[in-house]
């Protein structure tokens, strides 16, 4: 009986391999088309591969924790008797074919393999009618697999020019190639006599190590603390509660703290820049793309709130419970991860006073935001009681000078603690 | 005998052709199969033809009735249908071969017969050698559309014909019947008047055009119609015919009252469905719209991915220079390019008298898409020399743009050679140009082209060849035609 293997599709943007986490059936298991079979992990995001055919599995190409390279073989799969993708591969010779009837249809798997691991979407994404940017600019966008409708455009009117697109190239940034290849890590020599147990260390947290480690290694990191008196902040929330709560929105401090943030990086531009370093440019970007470290069950990941700039708090509010159900869930795709200008921590919340957090490389910058406490402050003469919450920003000491930082946490703590400061930002 | 093709090309129209040589130039092993005419519709039975006539008829009215006042005196001009039936054949058949020796000459093989899919890779050829065999890598569908017969009015092309019987007329009908007030029951109602037949339209809706075009611009060529001794009926619906003798008697059905009229022929010109009825296409699982398009992304690709579709099967707007961008594009995508179909505008042209030709959007949907205050400059062609030279001043170009950004969001030529000049109007909308970008652009005098610069000039409130009102902020500096 025939046999065809199942092959690693290509899963989208960019992604040229991915690591077998976890398979969904074993050997000798009957699969349906279409059937989810394995478990693979590119960059932050866990997809599962369907078969793109009927049968029953053979054997395994590969086994768990192996990287595999977009077509190379996942399993090889025995074709059952009953699939209409059974019957073309032995497309012998036949006598001219009498007038076709759809039950002697058949779809070639192949083909069919490529259908099901992708559908008819396009990338990059059409350009939008309101994108203003010549024929010959588009299509150049396009051969560089850039979203021309995510450029900001420096010519007249907004136009997207074609030195815009071969800038933003540069921008899609990569680690100097040395980095990665460093110190040799030693292997584990085990020294105590107790019990210990060895986990293959992959998947997301072999990433998060991965990308972390990288951050440390390019980024020169400082960081500012300091605190704000939250009590304007507090009761403004406290006041708004009731009403999102009306319209069924959970509302948090995190979406006030990200508009501030955003007015405050329209002053300092350069925290939400990244050093191309491979071009030797400083990359000044143009969108607010808010990135948000989210506590999951296998590990941090941040989601990013896309165009944070020109959404309402609600707007903001609503997206952080989508994004943050969906990471803990595990149905973050890559693209609500990509893209972030800057990324606020606040695991604070759970408790620490201060942290000194690392830096989403290529950003150059992450705000950090902690718990509430209560304190009296000095009014006069007489004390007060008073809400304060501590901050902390850690900037890319090659871009950000330390009196530059001190004067942004300054100006952000100002709005943090005039929240009706945000109504000026407002646009 | 079974040979494998990287690409086979299913129809020879002006997407199918199109697609083939450029994948040929790709270097793609190539094999289109039509079951007619090389060339398809546009080039036999569509545009090609009916441009012949239509200049011809153009010609005919104007030697009677214009050459007199330019002193020239014709007498006895008579004319000859079935020698211009011949010369126009000429000029589709000149065409048509052309096509044929591109094919050739770029190394695709051309198969004539119909086909059939067998599977997603495979169809069957049956033409008058028998029937084959051919399997590929890639397919695109190119294979058109087809006019909508309506009930009680089946195409015998002798009494009641479509497009294709009224372009092969070989004697003039003293009078007809033009079911549908579309552009292709226009354009052949306005050659075939110009002839000499007494033409009736009768559309079921209240506009001409399907109420595409600007108002203004379908008055204008309301207007000539008229003049040209075309009857049309709005609201009329036509509900059956019986032959007389050698007319027949329509009866419709206008404003909700019964009438009747005699006819040598009946035309019916009510739309055109996509043939994806054919070909065994639900056979091997293709998905279709609801309106029997074939469901595809930008890059023209269908549900299977080996499968693509272009051109008036592949959905709106069913023009020939859509089929071929689409082709060219297809082949591009199958050899290995990232394109998708990602113009902002597809032109759109009505051989009437006068041409209408648009690109972009109409005020309306410029309103309907969020840009609430507009630019608009009209200019008439009678403040054209060059228009008032050839005695066709008829009609004006509209040019529409954002208030604030000015740039250009739709621009409406009615008027001579509309068809041409509109190509220039298709790049600005490409470009982003604004209506500065126009104005600012010299254009050579004298020229009809010149009445685009000079619209641009009247959105702008300072045209000169019109009189406009003194300039101000918030005044719409659109005048009148």
């Amino acid at each position: 009986m025939a046999t065809k293997d199942i092959v690693l599709p290509d899963i989208g943007e960019g992604v040229t391999e991915g690591e077998v986490v976890k398979w969904l059936v074993k050997p000798g298991d009957m699969v349906k088309e279409d059937q989810p079979v394995v478990e693979i992990m590119t960059d932050k995001a866990t997809v599962e591969v369907p078969s793109p055919f009927t049968g029953s599995v053979k054997e395994f190409r590969c086994k768990e924790g192996d990287i595999v390279p977009i077509g190379k073989p996942l399993m090889v799969i025995e074709l059952g008797s009953d699939s209409k993708t059974a019957a073309p591969l032995t497309a012998a010779p036949r006598a001219p074919a009498p007038a076709p009837s759809p039950t002697q249809v058949m779809v070639a798997p192949n083909i069919m393999a490529a259908a099901s691991s992708g559908g008819l979407e396009v990338y990059p994404p059409v350009a939008e009618s309101s994108v203003l940017a010549t024929p010959a600019t588009r299509r150049l966008a396009r051969e560089m697999k850039i979203d021309v409708n995510k450029l900001t455009g420096t010519g007249n009117g907004g136009r997207v020019t074609r030195e815009d697109v071969l800038k933003s190239l540069n921008a899609t940034f990569s680690a100097p190639a040395a980095v990665s290849k460093g110190i040799t890590a030693p292997a584990y020599v085990t020294s105590g006599k107790g019990a210990e147990e060895r986990v293959p260390f992959r998947g997301i947290r072999r990433k998060i190590a991965e990308s972390l480690q990288m951050a440390k290694h390019i980024i020169p990191h400082f960081t500012l603390m300091d605190e704000a008196n939250v009590t304007q902040l507090v009761e403004m929330r406290t006041q708004l509660k009731p009403l999102a709560d009306k319209q069924g929105i959970k509302i948090t401090y995190l979406p006030f703290v990200i508009k501030a943030l955003i007015a405050t990086i329209r002053e300092y531009p350069m925290f939400s820049a990244s050093i191309d370093d491979q071009s030797s440019e400083i990359v000044y970007k143009k969108y607010f793309n808010i990135g948000f470290a989210a506590d999951t069950p296998n590990g941090l990941l941040v989601p990013v709130i896309k165009d944070a700039d020109k959404k309402t708090i609600y707007q903001i509010s609503r997206e952080i419970v989508e994004l943050a159900t969906k990471a803990r869930d595990g149905k973050l795709a890559l693209e609500d991860m990509r893209g972030a200008t800057i990324t606020i921590t606040n695991i604070g919340s759970v408790g620490g006073t201060y942290a000194t957090p690392i830096i989403n490389h290529p950003e150059v910058a992450i705000l950090g935001m902690y718990k509430i406490t209560d304190k009296p402050v000095i009014i006069g003469s007489d004390w007060h009681p008073a809400k304060f919450m501590n901050f902390t920003i850690t900037a890319d000491h090659r871009l950000i000078d330390g009196a530059v930082a001190a004067n942004f946490l300054k100006a952000f703590l100002n709005r943090i603690e005039n929240p009706s400061l945000l109504m000026l930002d407002m646009m | 005998m079974n040979p494998k093709f990287d690409l086979c090309v299913i129809g020879a129209g002006p997407g199918g052709y199109v697609c083939a040589i450029r994948a040929a130039q790709h270097g793609l092993k190539t094999v289109i199969i039509e079951r007619e005419h090389y060339g398809g519709v546009c080039l036999n039975v569509g545009c090609i033809p009916s441009k012949a006539m239509i200049s011809a008829s153009h010609f005919f009215h104007r030697a009677k009735y214009d050459a007199a006042a330019m002193g020239m005196k014709i007498k006895d001009i008579e004319l000859d249908m079935a020698t211009l039936q011949k010369w126009k054949q000429g000029v589709s058949d000149r065409m048509a071969g052309g096509v044929e020796l591109l094919l050739k000459g770029n190394k695709v093989t051309a198969i004539k017969g119909e086909a059939s899919f067998t599977n997603a890779t495979e169809i069957s050829v049956k033409s008058s050698t028998g029937i084959q065999t051919i399997s590929a890598k890639h397919f695109v569908i190119a294979t058109g559309s087809r006019p909508i017969e309506i009930p009680g009015f089946n195409f015998d092309e002798k009494t009641v014909m479509s497009s294709t019987g009224a372009l092969a007329l070989i004697e003039l009908p003293k009078t007809l019947v033009v079911i549908g007030g579309g552009y292709i029951g226009l354009e052949i109602s306005t050659y075939l008047a110009k002839l000499g037949t007494k033409v009736t339209v009768v559309e079921a809706t209240s506009n001409l055009l399907s109420g595409l075009i600007e108002k203004d611009g379908v008055a204008v060529v309301s207007r000539k119609l008229t003049k040209l001794g075309v009857e049309v009926l709005l609201n009329a619906k036509a509900k059956s015919y019986k032959k007389e003798k050698s007319d027949v008697e329509v009866t419709l059905e206008e404003n909700g009252k019964e009438r009747k009229i005699q006819a040598e022929k009946i035309l019916v010109t009510v739309g055109r469905i996509p043939n994806s009825d054919q070909l065994n296409l639900k056979g091997i699982g293709l998905q279709l719209d609801e309106r029997g398009f074939i469901k595809v992304n930008p890059q023209r690709k269908t549900n299977l991915h080996n499968i693509f579709a272009v051109g008036d099967i592949a959905g709106q707007p069913m023009l020939a220079h859509k089929a071929s961008f689409e082709g060219v594009l297809v082949a591009d995508v199958i050899s290995g390019e990232n394109r998708v179909f990602d113009v902002k505008t597809v032109p759109a042209i009505i051989f009437t008298d006068p041409e209408i030709a648009m690109v972009g959007m109409t005020e309306e949907e410029c309103k309907a898409r969020g840009h609430n205050e507009l630019k608009v400059g009209k200019f008439p062609f009678a403040a054209n020399g060059k228009a008032v030279s050839l005695m066709e001043t008829d009609g004006f170009v509209k040019i529409i743009a954002d208030a604030k950004t000015e740039i250009v969001l739709g621009i409406l030529i009615v008027g001579p050679e509309a068809s041409n000049l509109i190509s220039e109007a298709a790049l600005a909308l490409e470009m982003g140009a604004t209506l500065e970008d126009i104005a600012l652009t010299i254009h050579p005098h004298p020229t009809l082209g010149e009445t685009m610069m000079e619209a641009s000039e009247a959105a702008l409130g300072h045209a000169i060849h019109i009189i406009q009102k003194p300039l101000t902020s918030t005044s719409r500096p659109g005048v009148t035609a």
